[in-house]
């Protein structure tokens, strides 16, 4: 336990060096900032222009940090050498993979967090008359694309154990955009009463193996106040569960083509 | 490390994450999914790429707000596509309907202000997915019932429809509660607006009864005994009671005997596409507007002068571009009406791609004024005229009117009519010409005993 904490910790602490990583947080707080310019241009929809942009923004700017964080983490080691050396102590390969895993989790926390900070306040600032209930609420959003984006990772991370990074990045995008297009889509066609069974059948596979990202923009809610949303902690809690059990899947899975792969 | 371990973590792992996806599937489908009416076809690539990795809203909103910057141009015709992209996008924007069907059904207008009424099977079917797509909040529901009763104005059985639903929404506001009754009465439904004005007032007394000390409870009673109590007596005058109970004919009730508004028209075609109507009105107080329309003789979805505006739920960003329909009020002053309607600057809103026309004469009671109401009752039954009396066009109603036909020659002033001005008539038309220069405005009352200009 002690050596992937000690890996993760180390990871942080490149990942937060990453100058590349640093501007894209860099772009995504600026657009954070000029949000409320953009608001105020639309006087009619002040409220859900605002909401709408800035949680737009950091879940578009942490899905690329996710993915260019941990596209790069294995091959570095691995191009640089230095995998040699903590392979070559007490250090199973699997700790490895799992510590730098958890690390890129903690950096992208630490970024969306100052991401999330910079939301509230100009939330706060924009909309004074919100309660505190308006501003929890907002801030629920970011909690469960912190949730999304750390299964995000762990997709990239299991592609970054065979593929190089650039092939990484279109493949986790790719998966992503798959992910929150057509699970709804794989779903509906796996619960098609009318559909043969074939094809519902290969609609539920598909469906139980791409990870459903859709199911984390939870945003819509937040954004229109729409109506009362029903069981909506089970909801959280399901949602959850369900990205520990696909993080877990995807890990085992990386740590098995890892254990094998030369390095 | 045990890869058959491993192997049947990575099976239970997968095998838990379908099983809870599986589960949570109804609960995001109630809670998250836009509905199934949002299509993405009007998306460009880079639009499209945006709003399918699951950032619709956020281009729904940076879409709004260019939308916004247009409104505030004048730039009308770029800001329809943008709504409907945006509506596409997140369904769930209420305002972005409500502003979308506002602006395609009123802000298209020829050069003289009148609008293309054309739009308004479009901007019904707004409203008609728009509440589909929000069917927890009354909001969609009262704008469409708004459209029908305002802008149509001639249909109100369809705005007391669209207020019923409304009604039933939990977040409906008490205030706007009452104008249900007011689109029954128009529909000529007098008792359902007693029954539910009556409603709202017992609902009003308990709640005030409940909140003494609640001054908005307290004149929520107030407004509704005052606007129960005008009803009741504008119906005891006007005979609505009697009528019922079959003994009009004994008494001496406003609406009788019935008054002749002496209807006639004529139309002159002074140029090609301007139109000078002219014609007589023998009802003195101000407050009439004679609906005018020319449009096409023979196309489907025409009525008399009117539209079928419920047109299904297709949302058609262009109007049918063949068809020729304007409709415009004659404001009526010292029993005369005159205006000069010009159609030549709006090509587009007015083709004349067809060879015959009818212009169209109408008045219906039942989008008049209280006051002229009073004489006149809800179903202009204190109302008549000897040639124009009309009680075919609309069901169980009396309307005015009359219908001239004019061909596409007459109307452009081209070949035979290059030369001639054509001029279409009434029976009866009485020259308009010394009304019409009087500066002074004559108010009698329409009682029975002051009917001058008779």
């Amino acid at each position: 336990m002690g050596a992937i904490l000690s890996i993760a910790k180390t990871t942080i602490g490149e990942a937060i060096r990453r100058r590349v990583l640093l501007v894209i947080l860099l772009v995504g707080v600026l657009f954070l900032v000029i949000a409320p310019g953009l608001s105020v241009l639309s006087l009619r929809q002040n409220y859900t222009v605002l909401t709408s942009f800035t949680l737009g923004v950091i879940q578009l700017t942490s899905a690329v940090i996710a993915i260019v964080l941990t596209v790069y983490l294995l091959p570095n080691e691995v191009e640089r050498r230095t995998i040699y050396t903590i392979l070559s102590k007490p250090v199973y390969r699997w700790h490895f993979l799992l510590g730098k895993y958890l690390g890129a989790v903690g950096a992208l926390g630490m970024m969306m967090l100052l991401m999330s900070t910079v939301l509230v306040l100009v939330f706060r600032i924009m909309q004074q008359q919100a309660s505190m209930d308006d501003v929890l609420q907002l801030a629920t959003a970011p909690i469960f694309f912190f949730v999304q984006m750390s299964l995000l990772a762990a997709v990239a991370m299991f592609f970054s154990t065979f593929v190089s990074p650039i092939v990484n990045f279109f493949l986790s995008g790719g998966v992503y955009l798959v992910g929150t297009l057509f699970s709804p889509v794989f779903q509906d066609l796996s619960n098609n009463q009318t559909l043969p069974a074939a094809v519902k059948g290969a609609a539920t596979v598909i469906h139980s193996i791409v990870p459903n990202f859709a199911q984390y923009n939870i945003q819509g809610g937040i954004i229109n106040q729409g109506p009362e949303l029903r069981s909506i902690e089970l909801y959280y809690v399901q949602i959850v569960v369900y990205a520990l059990f696909y993080i877990a899947a995807f890990l085992i899975a990386g740590m098995m083509i890892f254990d094998r792969k030369e390095v | 490390m045990n890869r058959s371990l491993m192997l049947a973590g990575l099976a239970v792992c997968i095998a838990g994450g379908a099983i809870v996806n599986r589960m949570n599937y109804p609960l995001w489908q109630e809670n998250f999914s836009p509905r199934k009416d949002s299509d993405l076809r009007g998306l460009s690539g880079d639009q499209l790429l945006i709003a399918l990795a699951g950032f619709r809203e956020m281009v729904a909103g940076i879409l709004w707000v260019r939308a916004d910057t247009f409104f505030d141009e004048g730039n009308y015709d770029a800001i329809l596509p943008i709504i409907r992209l945006v509506t596409m996008l997140d369904p769930k924007q209420i305002d972005v309907y409500a502003t979308g069907m506002w602006h395609i059904a009123y802000n298209f207008t020829d050069e003289q202000s009148r609008s293309d009424r054309r739009y308004i099977p479009s901007a019904l079917a707004l409203g008609a997915e728009g509440s589909k797509n929000n069917d927890y909040t009354y909001e969609l529901f009262f704008e469409t019932g708004w459209l029908w009763y305002h802008k149509i104005d001639d249909d109100y059985s369809n705005a007391a429809k669209w207020w019923e639903e409304a009604n039933k929404r939990k977040d409906m506001q008490t205030a706007r509660k009452n104008i249900l009754a007011m689109a029954y009465l128009r529909d000529g439904n007098m008792s359902g607006a007693i029954e539910h004005y009556e409603e709202l007032w017992n609902t009003a007394r308990d709640n005030f009864a409940k909140n003494p000390n609640d001054f908005q409870a307290r004149q929520n009673v107030d407004t509704l005994e005052v606007n129960l109590d005008n009803l009741l007596v504008r119906l005891a005058q006007r005979g609505n009671f009697a009528i019922e109970n079959g003994t009009y004919d004994q008494y001496d009730y406003d609406t009788r005997p019935p008054y002749d508004v002496g209807f006639t028209a004529q139309v002159t075609v002074e140029d090609s596409k301007i139109l000078r109507v002219e014609g007589t009105w023998n009802v003195q107080p101000v407050g009439t507007r004679v609906r005018i329309v020319l449009r096409d003789k023979d196309k489907p979805n025409l009525r008399p002068a009117a539209l079928k505006w419920d047109q299904g739920t297709s949302v058609d960003l262009e109007p049918e571009k063949d068809m020729t329909f304007m409709q415009d009020g004659l404001f009526v002053k010292n029993q005369a009406f005159f205006r000069r309607i010009d159609m030549a600057r709006d090509p587009t809103m007015y083709p004349f791609n067809s060879d015959n026309y009818v212009i169209e004469f109408y008045y219906n009671p039942r989008s008049a004024p209280p006051h002229i109401q009073d004489r006149f009752g809800f179903n202009g039954e204190g109302m008549t005229d000897k040639n124009y009396l009309n009680t075919e066009v609309r069901d169980g109603q009396r309307v005015i009117y009359a219908q001239l036909e004019i061909s596409r020659d007459e109307l452009l002033r081209q070949g035979e009519w290059a030369t001639r001005t054509p001029v279409k008539r009434t029976i009866g038309f009485i020259p308009t010409g010394a009304r019409n220069t009087e500066e002074v405005i004559n108010v009698p009352g329409l009682r029975n005993d002051v009917q001058e200009g008779q």
